[in-house]
């Protein structure tokens, strides 16, 4: 057997119904197809209630159209086939009044018959059709026992089309008792009409327009065949009283209450309407907030959203520039019918108020309190909200009304929860700049550290007329001091200490170079002629390196750097400073602790063959026991807990109680100090410090 | 730190106020890369209560070093602590760049 839909099975089972109830009407007081005149009464009336019953199945079948709000489309919808039910209706009954009175050469009491029997079924399709536009909006936002007694509703009105086919005699008062009491449930019914609270002002006026077309349908109907009813060329057969007396009546009272409670809810439509704006606004902001856009478009939702809702007259939002910066946030100022010099007035004004809290008020008499004046339209009321939150200060909100008493508590607190919702989504856009920002630094920061450790010597020269030690600490924000060793030929060591300016990658770059130029300028060259030129001498050196790092440094970074080119054979050692800080020196024939104070420009300051003249070459005999102490900056800028510094002569005083010591030691000691001075308090430079001691040579082997 | 600009005659006066590090810098900078700064014959520096200097605020001094000179504008400094003067001195700045004492010096510098 094909697989045939209910629904096509209840419109053949509606036809046929249709069709035994016309035959059965036609029937009425003659003789028909052969078969005796006056078919029972009971199959008059299971035909109607089958066609009935087969109809409303069928409209019941068909899906919800009511889809979200669109209550109108809806009531549109019942409308229009209203009316086309209701002007085929016209149409047949003129039809037959046309061959009643034309005597046109048609058997005038048939024609009034089949004209009922259309008629019928054209108002059971149009009740069925209304009470399933009424079922959708009874159960809108309905409860589960709404449902339930909906259902039980519909259960009876199926037991109405039972009720005078198999009752044969009921009496008149009971029948009578029984309809009211399931009138009375359709009344109850008919108070469920929350739908109408979700239309606007325009669209209730619309609503009431199509109920009363509905309501002006039915009543044609009604009115139409119950006075076919008692035509007299009508020979009417039974029909379905109690059935249609119930659904028509409740129908026509769900469009009277609908009607009544849509009338009634005009006064206060724009109530809900705003409400509905302030509910609209918060969903656009939440959305917007979702999408994670940008803070010029949180500004912006803020800004229309605020000024819709509260139907401000004027207003200004001006964004705070943040330190972490939002990409164009800084640069949002939003106005609403506001000249530029309102615009600087309304901000002048405020930011007058030193206290920011002040900057918060409502003010609903602007004229007697001489807040915000001068603009170039007075103004009767002004809401003012900054955009804050505990930690951040993203702007401000001026909300400006012509009226006084402008703003009630309703419009500040909608307004709150506005401001809070932008304020909370800005600091989550921050909050995920901010991890960029910080993942990206920490990169860097470790990428730096890194070149650093590869950049520090790993093996120290040694030899048995000196000693070295060496203590090199990166602090956190890696910043660029470098320092290296060159043993050459002929017992002499070259020696070179530095601090690249700024931090991290940039620095780390940088000190690299400045190993690579090191290492580039100490080849021997083989066009010296003495032994003693193979190598640039310190001062040299210094202009040489400027040179190069003309080339690739920043104009704004510069490097500080010492020198050393110590010769055992001749017992003394030549330096250049270029910046650096000076030499801690302990002269072991003097016994005395002291700087080397020369003068001498840092690289990249001067970056033309001017540079030579700042660079000063200087020689010093050393003895043994000699101890040379080098560092960074990073040394003497150690701070303590009060932010005073470590200092050069608290080093110097380091190095006369230790002197006596090995390099080692006497590193140890120093460092020690340092560490001490600065207990506690993280790095915020870096630190090296190496300790160089001269001995007597001893026999090698 | 805060920067103030006081412009007089052909004179442009800086008042630096605060710790002048790498974030601060860039506030100076913005204010030394003014065109208009070109237009004075001096640019004075008041360091009277500028505490601290660091590499990356030399740098932005170092950096409009040229330009300035270029553009035959003298930059001097003046009312300098002994311990900002301190860092200009070690880094050889004190040769290189007109340090005055006092706001008169610097005026007839």
């Amino acid at each position: 057997m094909p697989n045939i839909r209910p629904a096509t099975w209840l419109l053949a089972l509606a036809t046929g119904s249709w069709l035994v109830l016309l035959l059965g009407t036609l029937s009425q007081g003659r003789p028909l197809l052969g078969l005796p005149p006056d078919w029972p009464r009971w199959l008059l009336l299971l035909a109607q209630g089958g066609f009935a019953a087969s109809v409303f199945l069928y409209v019941r079948l068909q899906p919800d159209a009511l889809h979200g709000h669109g209550f109108l489309p809806l009531l549109r919808r019942l409308f229009w086939r209203g009316l086309v039910l209701t002007a085929l209706m016209a149409g047949v009954q003129g039809f037959v009044k046309l061959a009643a009175e034309r005597a046109l050469p048609l058997p005038g009491d048939a024609t009034a018959a089949v004209g009922y029997t259309i008629s019928l079924a054209l108002f059971i399709i149009l009740l069925a059709q209304t009470l399933y536009v009424w079922r959708s909006l009874v159960n809108f936002r309905g409860s589960e026992r709404l449902q339930r007694e909906w259902t039980a509703f519909e259960l009876i009105l199926g037991a109405a089309l039972l009720f005078q086919l198999l009752v044969w005699h009921v009496p008149d008062l009971l029948l009578l008792a029984v309809i009211v009491g399931l009138g009375l449930f359709g009344v109850y019914l008919s108070g469920h009409q929350r739908w109408v609270a979700y239309l606007s002002q325009g669209q209730k006026v619309q609503a009431i327009m199509l109920q009363l077309g509905v309501l002006g349908f039915l009543s044609a109907f009604l009115f139409v065949l119950r006075g076919a009813q008692h035509d007299p060329i009508l020979l009417a057969p039974p029909t379905q009283q109690a059935f249609l007396v119930l659904t028509s009546s409740f129908a026509v009272f769900y469009a009277v209450a609908g009607l009544l409670v849509t009338l009634f809810n005009l006064p206060v439509a724009d109530v809900y309407e705003q409400r509905r704006a302030e509910i609209l606004s918060l969903q656009q902001l939440s959305q917007i907030i979702q999408r994670g856009q940008t803070a010029p478009e949180i500004y912006q939702a803020l800004f229309t959203s605020a000024v819709q809702t509260i139907r401000a007259d004027a207003a200004l939002l001006d964004a705070q520039p943040q330190p972490t910066e939002l990409p164009g946030a800084s640069t949002t100022s939003l106005a609403h019918e506001l000249t530029p010099a309102d615009r600087e007035a309304i901000r002048g004004q405020l930011m007058a108020l030193q206290v920011p809290d002040q900057r918060e008020f409502l003010d609903n008499d602007l004229a007697r309190s001489q807040r915000l004046t001068g603009l170039s339209r007075p103004y009767g009321s002004a809401a003012v909200l900054p955009l804050r939150s505990s930690s951040h200060d993203y702007g401000m909100l001026v909300l400006l009304k012509k009226e006084q008493s402008g703003f009630d508590p309703e419009d500040l607190s909608i307004l709150h929860t506005f401001t809070t919702q932008t304020v909370l989504s800005l600091e989550n856009l921050q909050l995920a700049q901010e991890a960029r920002v910080s993942q990206r630094a920490q990169d860097e920061l470790r990428i730096a550290a890194l070149v650093q450790e590869r950049l520090i010597p790993k093996r120290l020269p040694t030899d048995n007329w000196f000693e070295i030690s060496t203590y090199a600490q990166a602090a956190k924000e890696v910043g660029g001091d470098f320092y290296d060793f060159l043993h050459l030929p002929g017992q002499r060591l070259a020696v070179l200490i530095g601090d690249v300016s700024g931090k991290g990658v940039t620095a780390a770059f940088h000190t690299a170079q400045m190993k690579g130029i090191f290492h580039a300028l100490m080849q021997p060259n083989p066009l010296a002629k003495k032994e003693r030129e193979r190598y640039p001498d310190p001062h040299r050196f210094m202009v040489l390196a400027n040179e190069a790092l003309t080339h690739c440094l920043e104009r704004s970074s510069f490097i500080t750097a010492s020198f050393y080119l110590i010769d055992y054979e001749a017992g003394g050692f030549s330096f250049a400073r270029a910046g650096h800080c000076h030499t801690l020196y302990y002269h072991s024939i003097k016994e005395e602790v002291s700087y080397f104070r020369s003068e001498g420009l840092g690289l990249g300051i001067l970056r033309d063959a001017s540079y030579g003249r700042h660079i000063k070459n200087q020689f010093w005999d050393y003895n043994p026991g000699d101890v040379m102490v080098i560092y960074t900056d990073g040394i003497p800028e150690a701070r303590n807990a009060n932010g005073d510094e470590y200092g050069e002569d608290r080093l110097a005083q380091m190095l006369s109680e230790s002197f006596y010591q090995s390099a080692e030691e006497i590193n140890r000691h120093i460092r020690q100090d340092v560490q001490e001075f600065s207990k506690g308090l993280p790095l915020h430079d870096d630190q090296t410090l190496l300790v160089i001691k001269f001995k007597s040579a001893q026999p090698q082997g | 730190m805060k920067v103030t600009a006081q412009p007089a005659d052909s004179t442009l006066t800086l008042i630096l106020d605060g710790e002048l590090d790498a974030s601060s810098a860039v506030v100076l900078d913005t204010e030394l890369n003014k065109p208009e700064l070109l237009k004075y014959k001096k640019v004075l520096i008041d360091c009277q209560r500028l505490s601290y200097i660091s590499s990356a605020g030399l740098g932005v001094f170092i950096s409009h070093l040229q330009r300035l000179q270029d553009a035959n504008v003298k930059l001097v400094f003046f009312n300098m602590q002994e311990k900002v003067f301190n860092v200009f001195e070690i880094l050889g700045l004190d040769s290189l760049m007109n340090i005055a004492p006092t706001q008169e010096a610097a005026l007839a510098a």
